[in-house]
């Protein structure tokens, strides 16, 4: 991690001091279960598709060791994105282990692989822990949905949060904003699709600003320490989600800590193999979704 | 092996055979994979061009056979039509999300497939061990495209419904409509493979004739957007 030295992680292009978080807390630990998926969606910001190994798909030995650093210090809930978690054959045995501890959060397509594993899932509704899922339905519209995540899916994402919510899971569903949307009219087309299935009324929606697929290089402006105090205050900072959480993944064979849920394709947000040294490392506002977190208040937490 | 730094492993073709003039089967040499019946691997053309398709063999077999229906203008398929014995080709590791046969009962279990989406099928029913009582519904557009129906007569009870033409001892028309055909019990569990359109009318049927959603097993092709 000797980048944590380095000029071009600590100063901005311009030369001021970049912004920057310091972890003050572990609050919530994810899991990035690899980047195979049983969807190609052009916009994946983890660039996701069948078969893909950019990072790899986990197992309950290498989740393990991480369910336990977490708790030693004190995490409150476990959350897994992926890829498509349920692609992963050692999810539901690191779900049952982690539901004996802490909840848990699983974000999913709603498709093919979760729907063949429900029945899998039903156990786990007794464990001491409460299981929820977060769907994604990009648009209230299925035909904006389908047209990126393929021919029907929408109908099956909400099959999906209709028989999870009938069975006692909690649901919730990510969606992507657009600029200048009406919210609050964007918000209310979904919840008349929530009605038609009968989910609870209010039932949420993230909404997600655009996040361009890993690597790309997006013009955003320069984050310094001046703006970290100028336009945030102790308690907006602590919100960022890189100030309370971390992403643990598997890339090549090794796992490892990544400061967020956002920055798995830049290599100066790999923070080492465990938690506690990670904790310690101070995150420097450089990577484009900074800017999506210091701008919208993005968190994929729901905590 | 696995290369880390790309995350795939580099194997050998060993052969391609035709089955009819769409359709052919591309053998590869193990590089060393352990897969269940329904596990995929993605097919690389290049570094990006890729493809998942599900094994055909067991897994106990030392090689890794493939069914592929050549798509007019389809790159991977192409490509993968193009490759000769002796070739090098990439794979992923094996992932999945389908399981036939996962959920045993005493009751029958139900495999719906059309074209290659037999294929996951094939890679169970030459791993069984122990008999099942096991219903397979073929669907195909001509007789040649059964290529897979001497096997599965061999190993469980088989219907195959031609689309496009009429031939004895098969049924004409779409493999849906043999659903008719089932005796359908709380336990039943249905395994759908297959092009998407078949998916979504039998899950339909079923859920419509009391199959709980959670027996109803689904592997949809050509779903996701992609590189055809």
């Amino acid at each position: 991690m000797h980048h944590l030295t380095d000029e071009k992680w600590l100063k901005a292009p311009n030369g001021d001091p970049r912004g920057y978080i310091d972890a003050n807390r572990l609050s919530e630990l994810w899991f990035h279960t690899g980047t195979t998926c049983n969807l190609r969606c052009p916009f994946c910001l983890e660039g996701s598709k069948p078969g893909d190994n950019r990072l790899n798909m986990i197992t309950f030995e290498d989740a393990l060791p991480f369910i336990h650093e977490a708790l030693e210090l004190g995490v409150e809930q476990f959350s897994f994105t992926g890829g498509e978690p349920f692609v992963v054959p050692g999810l539901i045995k690191i779900l049952d282990s982690s539901l004996d501890h802490r909840p848990c959060l699983v974000l999913t397509n709603g498709t093919e692989p979760l729907m063949n594993r429900l029945s899998d899932l039903l156990p786990l509704l007794k464990k001491p822990q409460r299981l929820s899922f977060r769907i994604s339905l990009d648009s209230p519209d299925a035909a904006t949905h389908d047209a990126g995540r393929g021919s029907g899916n929408f109908k099956k994402s909400l099959r999906s949060l209709q028989l999870l919510t009938e069975h006692g899971f909690g649901v919730s569903v990510a969606r992507q904003s657009r600029k200048g949307e009406d919210k609050a009219s964007v918000d209310q087309a979904y919840q008349q699709h929530f009605a038609a299935i009968g989910l609870p009324r209010g039932t949420r929606i993230v909404a997600f600003p655009e996040f361009h697929t890993p690597g790309s290089i997006v013009a955003v402006p320069v984050i310094t320490e001046d703006c970290m105090t100028r336009y945030h205050t102790s308690k907006t900072r602590a919100d960022f989600m890189c100030a309370s959480s971390k992403m643990v993944v598997k890339k090549e064979g090794r796992m490892r800590v990544y400061a967020c849920t956002l920055v798995d394709d830049d290599p100066d947000y790999d923070l080492g193999g465990s938690l506690k040294d990670a904790l310690l490392c101070r995150i420097m506002m450089k990577h484009h979704r900074c800017y999506s977190c210091f701008a919208y208040g993005a968190s994929c937490s729901e905590r | 092996m696995l290369d880390q730094a790309n995350g795939k492993l580099r194997t050998t073709v060993l052969s391609i055979q035709w089955h009819s003039p769409d359709i052919f089967e591309l053998c590869i040499a193990n590089p060393g994979i352990a897969f269940v019946p329904g596990d995929c691997v993605a097919l690389y053309a290049d570094k990006q061009l890729s493809r998942p398709y599900s094994m055909a063999s067991a897994p106990h077999e030392p090689l890794l056979r493939f069914l592929i229906r050549r798509l007019p203008g389809g790159k991977l398929s192409n490509f993968l039509a193009s490759l000769n014995p002796g070739d090098s080709i990439s794979v992923s590791p094996p992932f999945g999300w389908f399981r036939p046969g996962q959920h045993t009962t005493p009751e029958e279990t139900v495999f719906l497939a059309t074209g290659t989406g037999i294929a996951p099928y094939l890679s169970y029913l030459a791993d069984l061990r122990t008999p099942a009582k096991i219903r397979c519904f073929y669907g195909v557009q001509r007789q040649p495209d059964a290529f897979a129906a001497p096997f599965l007569r061999e190993r469980c009870e088989a219907t195959v419904a031609l689309s496009r033409e009429r031939r004895t001892g098969c049924h004409y028309g779409r493999v849906t409509d043999l659903l008719g055909k089932l005796v359908l019990s709380p336990q039943t569990h249905i395994y759908l493979c297959g092009l998407d359109r078949m998916i979504d009318d039998a899950t339909d049927w079923l859920e419509r004739h009391g199959v709980d959603r959670l027996q109803i097993h689904q592997e949809v092709f050509f779903n996701a957007s992609s590189d055809r």
